[in-house]
């Protein structure tokens, strides 16, 4: 999983049917000083995260984990999603 | 996922069968201080204004006809591969050898705090 800050979301009609009616939300990743790398990722939200909060973000299993957890999940489109709004990190 | 812009296409006559017909693109990802100028690291020497994006290129397959010029979010593993297998014939596998996909062509991304692009 990485950190990062919701700095935006993203809209688009045109798009594979396993994203109907996700919510999509741009998360810019922090390095380990807590700065922001560059490094854009977008992520699947169904934690409804708006812009500015800290979040985290599971990637591959563990983002389909997120939206429905179990081994018979395959079938889901998600290579990244909020895992957690982040209330604190020291 | 990540946001990128097409840039350009590649093609290919010896690959994997399952991959045939498959068209692929060469896509460049976005980084924060593209999108967001004056934020974070990559904003460094960025003008004021949203800029055009300036990570390595990937190379992606594309269901949705996408295009030069388009901006598309693009999944990567497994996720990259459930979105061509909507594409297949009936009763064609989903095990294609590849591990990035345009999934979405982007009509909009709101910057939190106003801008829009």
């Amino acid at each position: 999983m990485i950190r990062g800050t919701v700095v935006g979301e993203v809209w688009a009609t045109r798009k594979a049917r396993g994203l109907d009616g996700r919510k999509l939300v741009l998360v810019a990743a922090r390095d380990a000083d807590g700065r922001a790398s560059g490094r854009l990722v977008v992520a699947v939200d169904v934690l409804d995260a708006r812009g500015g909060e800290d979040v985290t973000v599971a990637f591959g299993s563990g983002a389909r984990n997120v939206l429905r957890p179990g081994a018979d999940n395959r079938d889901l489109l998600c290579d990244a999603a909020v895992a957690a709004i982040v209330e604190g990190a020291g | 996922m990540f946001l990128g812009r097409v840039t350009g296409t590649v093609w290919s006559t010896v690959k994997w069968p399952e991959a045939k017909g498959l068209k692929l693109l060469l896509v460049r990802p976005y980084r924060l201080g593209d999108v967001a100028p004056g934020a974070g690291a990559a904003g460094q020497g960025a003008s004021a204004e949203a800029s055009e994006p300036t990570d390595d290129l990937v190379v992606c397959a594309d269901t949705l006809d996408a295009g030069p010029g388009d901006d598309v979010l693009v999944a990567f593993g497994h996720a990259a591969r459930v979105a061509v297998s909507e594409k297949l014939a009936p009763g064609g596998k989903p095990d294609v050898p590849i591990d990035a996909a345009v999934v979405a062509v982007v009509d909009r991304v709101e910057i939190a705090g106003g801008a829009e692009r």
